[in-house]
Parts: structure tokens; sequence; C-alpha cells
């Protein structure tokens, strides 16, 4: 389906075809759950943050413009759906780093042996939590760009910033995943001690880019 | 490139958007720079061991949830009450969202208009129509002229000769009645006025003819003098002969035999 049939869909739910959104419910869902899930690490939570996006979606069809792209507008109003959840539960974690939720877990029976099954467990825990790690304006151009499939320019559109700023932090994200993998896992990791000179990148951002020691492989299986 | 410059171009490397130009770049860098390619295959590392995250699939209660919240909503909007549907509401429905579609709703409108404009100032119905009716005014202002023509009073038949001018093409009974009136109309303003509308129709053959042969039918001056003008003006050189004779003969005023000789000089 290509994003013009898309928008046509969007077009008739709006104009009260409410049924329409079936189609692209069954198109999207399933990369809105794992959007959902590499962000917080949280199957229900994810489940629950899904349905609250097609529910916004329905309640502000009347919003959703002719010219806009509809996947950026959902993943908009997704990102939007994320941080109001965050803003009312003000406790709770942004990231779960319950060890035994291993909403990943999915992978481990393909033919594996059982070592090659541990270490791809292993692998999947370091990762998420790397990922945990970073801020959360990083994790989600990384999560978007790396799993969602989307364009630098359509990044942009959903976090209402210039595509400049999309790319660095990006190539900020990556580099702080890569210190921190290569910390847990225990290789020596070169960090240049200046960032290059991103359009848009800002000073704060520089800082941050100064990653401390590699932290958490508490909760991962252990190969030992 | 310097060090900067492919640092910067580093998140477009990692998803493969470069061109080939800066791809090509970036590689002929790397080529001489060691810790550029160093810093490159850590962030590539670290891009690929994300690939590590596979999809996940959600429970099937998602989709349930959602077609029960989406039925939920189809009943609501079906159960709201409608309210009363005004014009502009009705316009509204028709209106397109689009801005595509609105252009050409707009543009379609507007030739709609246009074209219907057009047709109802002329159709071709209404053209036979009209046609008809142009066809049974002139007969009546044919009728009405040749009746006029008939009458005692000077001025009707003077208004005779006017109402000819408003026939378009009028019949063979109506320019005879007009060189009828030339020839042997008492009054002498009657006449000039049926050779000015003679004149208008002078490209008819049997007019021509007509206003010729009237020369010598005359009898006052006036309309004489006036129709040797007629003849020089419009180069009929057929009345040369007659000129000739109107010189010559003492029996027209001498004006009359002047204006002929200065009317011969002209034709000559």
């Amino acid at each position: 389906m290509s994003p013009a049939a898309d928008n046509e869909l969007m077009l008739k739910v709006r104009e009260g075809d409410l049924g329409k959104l079936s189609f692209l419910f069954e198109r999207y869902h399933r990369a809105l759950f794992n959007f959902f899930l590499r962000s917080t690490g949280n199957r229900d939570l994810s489940e629950d943050l899904l349905q609250e996006v097609f529910l916004r979606v329905l309640k502000y069809r009347h919003t959703f413009r002719p010219d806009s792209q509809f996947s950026a507008w959902m993943y908009h109003v997704a990102r939007n759906a994320q941080i109001d959840h965050f803003r009312k539960h003000k406790h709770e974690d942004e990231v779960s780093h319950d060890g035994e939720d291993d909403a990943f877990s999915e992978i481990a029976s393909s033919g594996l042996t059982p070592e090659e099954q541990l270490a791809k467990r292993q692998e999947t825990c370091l990762v998420r939590k790397a990922l945990a790690q970073l801020s959360t304006e990083r994790r989600a151009v990384l999560i978007l760009s790396r799993y969602q499939g989307l364009k630098y320019e359509e990044i942009a559109t959903i976090l209402g910033c210039e595509v400049g700023t999309v790319k660095g932090r990006v190539f900020r994200a990556i580099r702080e995943l890569a210190d921190v993998l290569n910390g847990i896992t225990g290789e020596k990791a070169r960090i240049p001690s200046k960032s290059p000179a991103l359009p848009h990148g800002r000073a704060t951002e520089e800082a941050e880019d100064q990653v401390s020691s590699p932290r958490v492989s508490k909760g991962c299986p252990s190969t030992q | 490139m310097n060090c900067e410059r492919v640092k910067a171009e580093f998140p477009d490397y990692l998803v493969k958007s470069l061109s080939q130009e800066a791809s090509t770049a970036i590689q002929a860098h790397l080529a001489i720079c060691g810790a550029c390619r160093q810093e490159l295959a850590m962030l590539e590392s670290a891009w690929a061991r994300l690939g590590v995250l596979e999809d996940a699939q959600p429970s099937p209660q998602v989709r349930a949830r959602f077609y029960t919240m989406l039925e939920e909503h189809q009943v609501e909007l079906r159960s709201q009450p409608k309210r009363r549907v005004t014009f502009g509401d009705w316009v509204e429905g028709w209106w397109p969202v689009r801005p595509m579609w609105q252009f050409a709703l707009g543009l379609l409108l507007l030739t709609l208009g246009v074209g219907l404009g057009r047709s109802s100032l002329k159709t071709p119905k209404q053209d036979g129509e009209i046609a008809q009716l142009r066809d049974e005014v002139g007969g009546l202002r044919e009728l009405l002229t040749l009746s006029l023509l008939q009458q005692q009073s000077a001025s009707e038949r003077l208004r005779g000769v006017i109402w000819s001018s408003q026939v378009q093409q009028p019949e063979e009974p109506v320019l005879s009645a007009l060189l009828q009136t030339l020839n042997s109309d008492p009054n002498v303003n009657v006449r000039l006025a049926a050779l000015d509308a003679l004149q208008k129709r002078a490209n008819i053959r049997g007019v021509r003819q007509g206003l010729l042969q009237a020369l010598e039918k005359q009898k006052s001056p006036l309309v004489q003098i006036t129709l040797i003008d007629w003849l020089v003006e419009s180069k009929e050189r057929q009345a040369v002969g007659m000129l000739t004779r109107i010189s010559d003969e003492p029996q027209f005023q001498p004006k009359v035999r002047e204006r002929a000789r200065w009317g011969l000089r002209q034709l000559s």
C-alpha cells in the first residue's frame, strides 16, 4: 500500500467512513507496537499505547490534513501519546528494566542451539539496556530511523524539527550506543573528544555525548 | 573532505542514503584516515547490533480491542442525532477536502457557468424561432410599406418609404412600389425619400436599371440633380448617353443641363 493510498483511506475516515481505519490498523499496528516496545521495553504498556494511538486517530481525525503523510502524522500522534502517558505516570520508568520482562524473547526458538539461543538472548538484553540508557529524544530518532525505516525528513516532520537536527541526534545516539555496548561487552571503545560539526547540533547535546562508564549488564542472562 | 565533513555524512552513510558522489568522497577519505575508518566501523557495528531486536508480535487481544473500540465509535456516530441540515452543510458536504479536487470542482463550475450562460443566450432551437419571427416581422413591414405607399397623405407615403428601409431584404413588390413612387409620386419630398431608399438597394439588378431610367421621367430639378450626382458617384457608364441628351435638351432646366455636363466630364 502506498503513502497515497494510506492518505486516501485516512481521508475517508475523516469524512466519517470509520471502517476504513481497519485497513490502516492492519497495516501499521505491528510496526507501531514495536516502536513502543523498543521505546519502553514493556509489552503491556506498548499494547495500551497502540490502542491509545488508534483511539486518538479516530478522535482527532478532523485534524488530519490532506497534504500531510499518514505515517508521519500517525507517528506524531504516537509520540504525543507516549509523552502524555509518562507525564501522567511520573513514577514509572520510561524504559522497563525488568529482566524477566523480556519482550523480545520470541526470537529464542528459531533452530538455534541452546548456546546460540543463550548468546542471542544475552545480546538482545544488552542492546535493549543500551538503548534504555539513551535520552528519550535520541532513542526516538534511532528507533524511527533504524527500525521503522523512516527517512530523516519524515522523522523531522514527526518531531517537528530540522532534518539537520535529526541527523545530529542520530549521530550522537549511535555513537553513545556504540560506547555503551562496547563498554558492556568489554571492548575498548575509542570515543573522539569532539563531535563533528553536524548541522543544527546543540552544544548541550555535544556535552551529553561524553558518555560515562559503561552501565547495566545487570539482569541479562549470563553465559558463565 | 576533512574529518568533520566526513563525520557529518555518517548518519546518511548508515542508512545508505548518500549520493554516489558523496559516497565516493567518503571512501576516498576513509582510505587515508585511520581515525575516521575506526569510528565508522564502530558506528556500523553498533548499527548492525541493533538488528538483534527483531520485530515482536503483539498479543491477539490487541486486534480484538481495536475492533471493539472501532465498533463502539461507529455505533456512536450512527446514533448521533442528525441535526437539521442547513444549506451551508449541504454545500460543505459536496465540497471536496483535497485542494486538487477543490480546484477541479471550481474549474468545472466555472466552465458550466460560462457554458450555460452562452447557451442561454443562443441555442439552435431559439435561433430557428428568431429567424422565423424575423421573417414574419419583415413580411409585416413589407405589407405596411406597401399599404402606406398607397395612402393619400404625403406624410403617410413618406412613412411608407421610411418603413421600407427597415425591411432587410425587400421583395420585388416593395421595390416596384418604391420605383413607382420615385417616378410618379406628386410630392417631391416623397420622391427624394424613395430615391434615397432605392440608392441603398442599388446593388439589386432591377433597382439600378430603374434608377437609370427614372432620370428622364423626373420633372423635379431637385430629384434630377440628386440622381445625376448618384450616377456620377456610382460611376455608372451607362448614364453617359442619357446625360448627353439632357445636356442638349432645352426642356430641362439650365441648372440640370449644367449638372449633366459636369457629370459627363466626371464620367468621361
